[in-house]
């Protein structure tokens, strides 16, 4: 029961952390239909403004997290100026290679800059300190704080997405930018303020994953691939699927845990024989696939 | 004007001196490709390998006040004092790169001879390649026991693999029940029969885990649980359950740096405790994993071909280590110590064949014999096999198993705890704190 428990427990807490690393994503895919494959790399920002703001100041690794935003708006304000501006006037193939490219680009100044270790922090208030409720129960406190942010961050933009003027002026310029242009919408200005909330909140994921990862100019890549699954899967631009579909991923991914469960409870031979951690992340890009092939929009796809 | 013709006649002698130097028959430079991860998941190991690596050759190529035969020679005295150029090349532990490089090594540099590369999953890419051109190569540092088992003709291996250090291992386990380990009493074997392992699914972690399977059948122990799990992974709480839920007394891994780094905090925060913790090198050895981790490694066993320790029985380790702190700041690791080794082995490869052809240095790797006094490592020395299952393979060497320990101003140190007789602390047991 202990496993069943644990499994279910730590499957919630981490697909609310993959939920959390997708908001960004699919913010600005909705907005603008442009698919960010620089998105990791922001991540991994994130990571190294809390490891080095937290070390150089002396202070706790949690007090960074405004600094980690404010890094994550302006990096996100730079890439949509400078770059993702222009790359809206090419055609598609141009703005999926351009972001790949931004992608490149970010890890090898990380790598020039940074150096190609692991670096993780070894001291802060939630560095190593664990919640146990029992029944197989744990929750590390980095990965509880990021869940809880990830149901505030999700609460917050949805909020602001719809219950605000400027919510309701960036719908307007997702669902027909040149509609929205005609009904004076500065729709320049809302695209920007899509890459400015996207850049925060993953930047932000990042600056609490950092007290439990550790950091190499390499991470993006693992989160970034779960985090187009959960994309994907929740529908391309939706807030409501990427929050259910981060949470269908976390459990996805405690398959191996449930597997256990039900051998130890059924006693049979044959599925104790079988391991299903090498499979792990199989499950969680077949059931993209599936996705794919039944339902090409995803589960919450609002938009087409 | 006379004057001028002499002062310019002068001033022109330097310039003819400097000529004559240049054209002289220089001593030829012997170049030996070298294949290592230098960026990539495994860099910091990478920067460990090329440190050793590039002491050796300095003292290859210079006479050092250093009591092994390299240190002697200023070069390659059979090849007219030669020296040695290492030509190295980043593989990022990406196979594919890796056999390229080799080409281009090959083709391109004309280097005579190998050294490389750490994974093994590389390491089988690029000896494939010097076997189709014919070219030897010396492994250093892959330990995957199949590299040596596919009876290639130009591949040579100094490194210990991991069927001996997982036996090492089981003679570890099988000791402590006897009563044989520093500063423990003999415990029952029931208490400790029961083992669960997670391997990163590689060649590498594929091999430790069939090896594991294998021995302990043979040594009379239970694996109740053998994980394979995805590499670089983003979460391995799962792991961590499934290992808790084997409710095993000993718990056994192989992974690079990253995941052995995301393992151990892993485990600590969902209280996955055991009696002994132990790690197959790589990751758990890498100096990040405990810079890393602090005092949470204490107690953590991880298998190794050098420890600082050995410098303390060791003199020429001792020497060569003071050398080695001196330059990079800190003491010599398995993987520097492997590497400076595979660097020697080649010098007196190359001094015994007296040629740089490739069937002469084939014929002198076989037949080589390196005393274990004129090695850092504690083996008993070099000596390929030439026949048998594993050819190439270098039958002299040994592991060791240090447990990270706090010394006595607080520092975190691998004290040996196998082989007995070289044990310089007593072993903790059971494990504590997780």
């Amino acid at each position: 029961m202990e496993i069943l428990a644990g499994s279910l427990a730590s499957g919630l807490l981490i697909g609310l952390v993959f939920a959390l690393i997708a908001l960004g994503l699919t913010i600005i895919f909705g907005m603008m239909d442009i698919v960010n494959f620089a998105h990791g790399e922001f991540l991994m920002i994130g990571m190294y403004t809390t490891l080095f703001s937290s070390r150089a100041l002396g202070i706790d690794p949690l007090l960074t997290i405004p600094l980690a935003g404010a890094v994550g708006v302006l990096l996100g304000l730079a890439c949509y100026a400078g770059f993702v501006r222009f790359l809206l006037r090419g055609p598609m193939v141009a703005q999926l290679l351009g972001t790949f490219g931004l992608m490149l680009l970010l890890r090898n100044i990380a790598l020039l800059v940074f150096g190609s270790e692991d670096r993780t922090i070894s001291s802060g208030l939630l560095v190593g300190s664990v919640f146990d409720l029992g029944m197989g129960i744990v929750f590390p406190a980095t990965k509880l704080a990021a869940a809880i942010l990830s149901v505030v961050a999700f609460s917050a933009v949805w909020l602001l997405m719809h219950r605000t003027r400027t919510g309701k002026a960036m719908l307007a310029t997702a669902l027909n930018a040149q509609g929205a242009r005609y009904m004076g919408i500065p729709t320049d200005r809302m695209n920007a303020l899509a890459w400015a909330i996207g850049g925060a909140t993953v930047t932000i994921a990042g600056s609490l994953l950092v007290n439990f990862w550790s950091v190499t100019p390499y991470v993006g890549l693992l989160f970034t691939m779960i985090a187009f699954a959960t994309v994907a899967l929740g529908g391309f631009g939706s807030l409501p699927g990427a929050f259910v579909a981060g949470l269908m991923i976390g459990m996805i991914t405690e398959i191996p845990g449930f597997w256990d469960f039900f051998t130890l409870l059924t006693g049979s031979s044959w599925m104790g024989g079988i391991s299903m951690t090498p499979f792990k992340y199989t499950w969680v890009y077949l059931a993209y696939f599936i996705i794919m092939l039944v339902r090409p929009r995803g589960l919450f796809g609002w938009k087409h | 004007m006379k004057r001028h013709s002499v002062l310019s006649a002068l001033l022109l002698v330097p310039v003819f001196l400097m000529l004559a130097v240049a054209v002289a028959p220089a001593a030829e430079t012997i170049k030996i490709g070298v294949l290592y991860p230098l960026t990539g998941g495994a860099a910091a190991e990478g920067r460990e390998l090329r440190a050793g690596a590039e002491l050796a050759l300095e003292i290859v190529n210079n006479v050092m006040q250093l009591d092994m035969d390299i240190a002697k020679r200023g070069g390659i005295t059979s090849l007219n004092g030669a020296k040695i150029e290492l030509i190295m090349k980043d593989h990022e532990g990406n196979p594919t790169l890796g056999a390229d490089l080799a080409k281009k090594l090959i083709m391109d540099d004309k280097v005579i001879g190998i050294l490389g590369c750490y994974h093994s999953a590389v390491t089988k890419t690029v000896s494939a390649v010097c076997e189709q051109y014919g070219i030897p190569m010396i492994n250093d540092s892959s330990t995957s026991p199949a590299l040596t088992q596919r009876e290639f003709k130009w591949f040579w291996r100094t490194t210990p693999h991991d069927v001996t250090f997982t036996k090492d291992l089981f003679e570890l386990l099988k000791g402590l029940s006897e009563g044989k380990v520093r500063g423990v009493p003999a415990v029952p074997k029931d208490q400790i029969s029961k083992l669960a392992s997670a391997c990163e699914k590689t060649e590498f972690g594929s091999q430790v885990s069939e090896t594991i399977e294998m021995f302990s059948k043979e040594y009379g122990f239970n694996v109740q649980k053998s994980i394979l799990y995805a590499p670089k992974s983003a979460d391995l709480s799962s792991e961590a359950r499934s290992l808790q839920a084997a409710k095993a007394d000993s718990l056994l891994f192989a992974s690079y740096t990253s995941d052995a780094i995301l393992m151990v905090k892993t485990l600590k925060s969902q209280k996955v405790g055991a009696k002994i913790i132990w790690g197959q090198d790589a990751g758990f050895e890498a100096p990040e994993f405990r810079a890393t981790l602090g005092d949470d490694v204490v107690g953590i066993l991880t298998r190794t071909v050098f420890a600082p320790r050995v410098a303390d029985v060791k003199k020429v380790a001792n020497q060569v280590n003071a050398i080695y702190k001196q330059k990079i700041g800190h003491d010599l690791s398995g993987a520097s110590a492997r590497a400076f080794t595979g660097v020697q082995t080649w010098a007196e490869v190359l001094q015994k064949a007296g040629s740089t052809k490739p069937e002469d240095i084939q014929k002198a790797a076989n037949s080589i014999s390196i005393p274990a006094e004129q090695l850092i490592v504690p083996w008993k020395g070099i000596k390929f096999a030439t026949s048998g299952k594993d050819l190439g393979q270098n039958e002299l060497g040994s592991g060791i198993i240090g447990q990270y320990q706090k010394d006595k101003s607080g520092n975190i140190v691998l004290e040996i705890v196998y082989p007995f007789e070289l044990a310089t602390a007593d072993m903790i047991y059971p494990l504590k704190g997780f």
